[in-house]
């Protein structure tokens, strides 16, 4: 199978909004009203609101200025930690190489939440009559579109070519040459895909360094998720059955948080 | 300039990005730096209100750094036009203003004719009575530092933006000016845009690919209902409304008013005595002046928008419509405009929403509906979704549209109210005997005998007929002023030549060259995509540009080729009599640098209504020819105690009043808050902090808002004083999923004075914390 990514490029995003909209369409997401944050619709991406436009305003050297936008999802981690440190299996790669949580096995525990070194993915409660559930959400790339041949919702609403969804080998280059005629203009240009994760599946075309819009410079699959899903899991399963692992995992991750790790990757 | 693409037009912005992909550079001028500064190449702030300085200034720097398409500018344009003696301008004021009136006798600005009556011209311009000496020493007064000081443009960014939007004045550059309400809304709003056509017309970028002043419209059919005569002054196709004087009062003599001697204007009569048919069918005949006089005529009168709700205000209205229109949120000094209406002895509201005007009576408009003694009407209309019929670009294209889903409950597509409300009156003036009910009873209404109308018919009718044979008119050439053609709008004569054939329904995607498609849609006037083409090829019909060329003269075969139906008549050779003129509808049939206007031929910066500042340029502080709207209720604001200059806009998230938006879950969740965005060093000042409510006033009133404490205003120096300005949307009202205050209650009644179009774009106010 034809090997795909996302690629966003910022530098030519004009921060419409057009993708934020298109994305609770397709994937028919209620609203989330939020306290004033200025230009920024939401402080962060949430389980019911799966990409945010971020606004940054940077002053230049040269006393100009850059207002910086970036389309903030899910980056679909080859080393995905919310699918390492689930317990339940519930979270995996689909055969696009993109990152998708299974409702029916999501037990709603929130290590997933705890472990993603983006902030992306995040717990929502259902209800079902009495029955409340948490379960976990966030961007799917679409997964349901993909699979009639078309494109993300973001992708084919972004006006400005800004979010393209196509060939890996020929949107890395294209992300290349890219940075290329960026670079006068944004001198700290650079491409995120980051290695700590095993590079990901959306990749960015920065115009400035990560930090600067609240990405980890380095982010790296936490130790601890690593030992969970590498070595404890099996391991469990094996000696458990699989239907007890969240109880185990909570113990295992919790004396591993606990030994300071800290989980995050964040810098 | 005077428009944010990224923001409000992101369709068009993306074009944008792909000529900047191609080389192409972007320069971006506004009070605040936009989503569209943030694609630019060049950006320069300039305080609301100051764009004629601005491009005053531009014109000075193109003329005096030699920086004109001179063969162009001879050729095509009136510079070489000789102006007669009696014109003149001094500190302001240009001759015959008569202070009184605040209105100028127009006779003293024409040009000098020969003993035939033809314009005298020097070719060389170095006559200084010639419109170019004319200009040329109007402008000299605009330089960069005098500019730069009343507009606060820093220097070095006002030089990089003239330096490189007048390169485009190498014939083998084209370069084009976006703009919208933040150029028109404004006491100089015409000549603001004058300002534009005089640069682009001396850079030679009217007329070839790339080139033009794009008025990028605030909805999606502007185009479409000022070419069907929604404006007070038009009839369809941008033909007068005649007005009840003497000299108009019979078909003849007003054709005599309003015909040009020359360009294609001279066939006027044939396109109105055709409209004259589309209206009166049988009942327009030779004998009546094809029913002339049924025609509603104007009293010199103003009919916009602010003259109307001063009426309203004053009593002097009965009823009024509101199709589609919230003037309690969208209309300037708003609070005022809300208390019009209940003045009003019955108010229809036609809109998808209860909106803040439909409801204007209601406790939450702040009314008490015990006072209020109109009787207000809602019909529920259906969007646009809902509905087929066609919708006009800023490009002019006539693009059908079919419906997607049924209307939800009773809603009804615009053009069913329309035709439901004229069957009734119809029958109910029928049996009349009245002269003032004889208009009535002639209109022609013959679009089927339901309630639900055959749109085809009225398309049909808007392309026009052969009325002997019953046939459809192919093109608007073919139209006579005998009565043997109708056509409800000739501009669009021809988007349906023949049955079956409605050219606005095409759809055929495949670039006819130069990015033209000449089989997608129609484009008016008969399917042309480039207006005054004719003016991309010098005299002789050659291409200025060969590398783009989209027109030229091709002498093997006798005629005009290209990619573009050429401006003119096809077999025209250059070398004819008129071969060699661009401009057909111009009134002069050329580029006009120098064109009469209310406030005078040339354009001249003159302060806003409300200013922080002394005018710098004159001693005129204000437009001299503006109508001032006195009284209590629209009170004039001074800079000691609102010292703040103001300005309003939309956002992409949500469109006009907000009526739409705050009301469609998806939007309203992005813009949930009314907000004002405000520089760092304001807030300082203020003691404000980024996210704090604050208070914002004017002379009219008060509102609160959250603060976006912003990189993106910066404090101008103005004549070496610190000057402040603040922006604000203007999309909310109480009603809908999200609210907030309005910010038109802030703004004031004064307008134009060609237009009337309203100030919104810089009024003075003052901020605290709430
Ligand atoms: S960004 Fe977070 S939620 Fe998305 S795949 Fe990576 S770890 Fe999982
Ligand atoms: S749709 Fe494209 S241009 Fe608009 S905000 Fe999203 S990424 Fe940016």
């Amino acid at each position: 199978m034809e090997k795909m990514i996302k690629f966003v490029d910022v530098t030519l995003c004009d921060g419409c909004r057009g993708c934020m909209v298109a994305c609770k369409n397709w994937n028919d997401l209620p609203i989330e009203i939020e306290e004033f944050h200025g230009v920024q619709s939401h402080a962060n991406v949430t389980a019911n609101t799966w990409n945010v436009i971020t606004y940054t305003e940077v002053e230049r050297k040269d006393g100009g200025l850059d207002w910086l936008f970036r389309h903030a999802s899910c980056l679909h981690c080859k080393e995905a930690s919310c699918e390492k440190v689930c317990s339940e299996d519930a979270i995996s790669h689909s055969k696009y190489d993109t990152v998708v949580v299974d409702e029916d096995k999501c037990v709603g525990c929130g290590y997933c939440v705890e472990y993603c070194p983006f902030d992306v993915i995040q717990l929502k409660t259902l209800k079902d009559g009495l029955v409340e559930k948490r379960k976990a959400y966030k961007c799917t790339m679409c997964i349901d579109r993909l699979d009639q041949g078309l494109q993300p919702a973001c992708a084919t609403a972004c006006h400005a070519g800004s979010i393209v969804y196509g060939n890996k080998e020929e949107l890395l280059a294209k992300a290349e040459t890219r940075l290329q005629d960026v670079k006068d203009r944004f001198p700290n240009a650079n491409i995120y895909n980051p290695k700590g994760v095993g590079g990901t599946n959306t990749v960015y075309l920065l115009a400035d360094k990560p930090s600067v819009y609240g990405l980890p410079e380095s982010p790296k699959v936490p130790t601890s998720a690593v030992v969970w899903k590498d070595y404890a899991q099996p391991l469990g399963k094996a000696l458990l059955g699989v239907t007890t692992m969240a109880v185990v995992g909570a113990a295992i991750s919790n004396a591993i948080n606990n030994k300071g790790d800290g989980g995050h990757g964040h810098e | 300039m005077g428009g944010n693409p990224a923001e409000n037009h992101p369709i068009s912005f993306k074009y944008l990005l792909k000529a900047k992909q191609n080389g192409g550079k972007i320069v971006s001028v506004d009070p605040r730096f936009t989503r569209s500064s943030s694609q630019a190449d060049v950006y320069a702030p300039l305080r609301s209100g100051t764009d004629i300085a601005f491009l005053g200034g531009m014109i000075n720097y193109a003329i005096q750094n030699d920086m004109i398409h001179k063969d162009y500018v001879v050729s095509y344009t009136n510079a070489s036009f000789i102006v007669e003696d009696t014109f003149s301008y001094e500190d302001g004021l240009f001759s015959g203003y008569d202070a009184e009136k605040r209105k100028y006798d127009q006779k003293q600005w024409k040009y000098k004719t020969d003993a035939e009556g033809k314009t005298v011209v020097d070719k060389t311009l170095q006559n200084p009575r010639c419109v170019y000496q004319l200009m040329k020493k109007h402008f000299e007064r605009y330089t960069v530092e005098k500019v730069c000081e009343v507009t606060g443009t820093p220097q070095d960014k006002y030089i990089e933006v003239a330096k490189t939007f007048c390169a485009t004045a190498d014939p083998k550059k084209a370069g084009t000016i976006m703009y919208a309400m933040g150029t028109t809304q404004h006491t100089v709003g015409t000549q603001n845009v004058r300002s534009f056509a005089i640069l682009q017309l001396l850079l030679g970028n009217i007329g070839v690919p790339g080139g033009g002043v794009q008025a990028l419209r605030g909805e999606s059919n502007v185009q479409g209902s000022t070419d069907f005569g929604l404006l007070f002054g038009n009839l369809t196709g941008y033909i007068e409304v005649p007005q009840a004087v003497a000299e108009q009062a019979s078909l003849e003599k007003f054709l005599g008013v309003v015909t040009p001697k020359l360009g294609y204007w001279v066939n006027k009569p044939k396109f109105l005595v055709s409209f004259l048919k589309a209206m009166y069918g049988k009942s327009a005949t030779k004998d009546n002046e094809f029913g002339f006089q049924f025609l509603p005529k104007i009293d010199p009168k103003d009919y916009s928008h602010i003259a109307l709700f001063e009426n309203m205000y004053a009593g002097n209205l009965d009823g009024a419509f509101l199709w589609g229109t919230n003037p309690v949120v969208g209309g300037p000094n708003a609070l005022v405009e809300k208390q019009a209406l209940g003045k009003l002895k019955w108010m229809v509201a036609v809109d998808l929403w209860e909106t803040e005007s439909s409801s204007f009576w209601q406790k939450e408009a702040g009314s008490n509906p015990e006072d209020i003694q109109t009787e207000v009407f809602f019909l529920p209309a259906c969007s646009s979704y809902e509905k087929e019929g066609t919708v006009s670009n800023s490009g002019r294209w006539m693009q059908y549209r079919w419906q997607a889903i049924k209307p939800k409950g009773d809603s009804k597509a615009d053009l069913e109210i329309v035709h439901m409300l004229a069957r009734r009156l119809k029958e109910a003036y029928k049996g009349s005997t009245k002269p003032e009910d004889k208009p009535f009873q002639a209109m022609t209404w013959e679009f089927g005998e339901h309630d639900h109308p055959d749109i085809d018919l009225v398309a049909k009718e808007i392309n026009g007929y052969d009325t002997v044979t019953g046939k459809l008119v192919a093109k608007f050439p073919d139209l006579k002023d005998d009565g043997t053609t109708s056509s409800g709008n000739w501009i669009y004569c021809g988007f349906y030549p023949e049955e079956g054939k409605n050219l606005s329904q095409r759809r055929d995607n495949k670039d006819t060259g130069m990015s033209n498609f000449l089989n997608w849609s129609f484009s008016w006037p008969v399917n042309r995509r480039i207006l005054y083409n004719r003016a991309s090829c010098d005299p002789s019909g050659k291409p200025y540009n060969e590398k783009n060329a989209i027109i030229w003269w091709d002498e093997s075969a006798k005629a005009w080729g290209g990619y573009d139906v050429p401006d003119f008549n096809k077999l025209l050779a250059p070398s004819d009599e008129g071969g060699a003129t661009a401009f057909m509808m111009t009134g002069t049939t050329k580029g006009n640098l120098f064109a009469p206007r209310n406030e005078g031929p040339f354009p001249e910066h003159y302060e806003p209504f409300e200013s922080p500042v002394q005018n710098a340029f004159s001693s005129q502080q204000i437009n001299p020819a503006i109508k001032i709207w006195d009284g209590d209720h629209n009170p004039r604001g001074n800079s000691e105690k609102f010292p703040i200059v103001a300005t309003t806009y939309r956002m992409s998230e949500h469109w006009q009043s907000g009526a739409m938006t705050r009301n469609t879950p998806w939007l309203a969740e992005l813009v949930p808050h009314m907000l004002i965005e405000i520089s760092e060093e304001l807030a300082k000042d203020k003691g404000i902090k980024d996210k704090d409510k604050v208070k914002i006033s004017s002379a009219r009133g008060e509102i609160e808002a959250y603060a976006v404490v912003t990189k993106r205003f910066k404090p101008y120096t103005i004549l070496g004083k610190t000057v402040h300005q603040i922006g604000m949307i203007w999309h909310f009202g109480y009603k809908g999923i999200v609210t907030g205050a309005s910010a038109n209650n802030l703004t004031p009644h004064i307008g134009d004075a060609n237009t009337n179009i309203p100030e919104y774009k810089a009024f003075l106010c003052d901020v605290r914390r709430a």
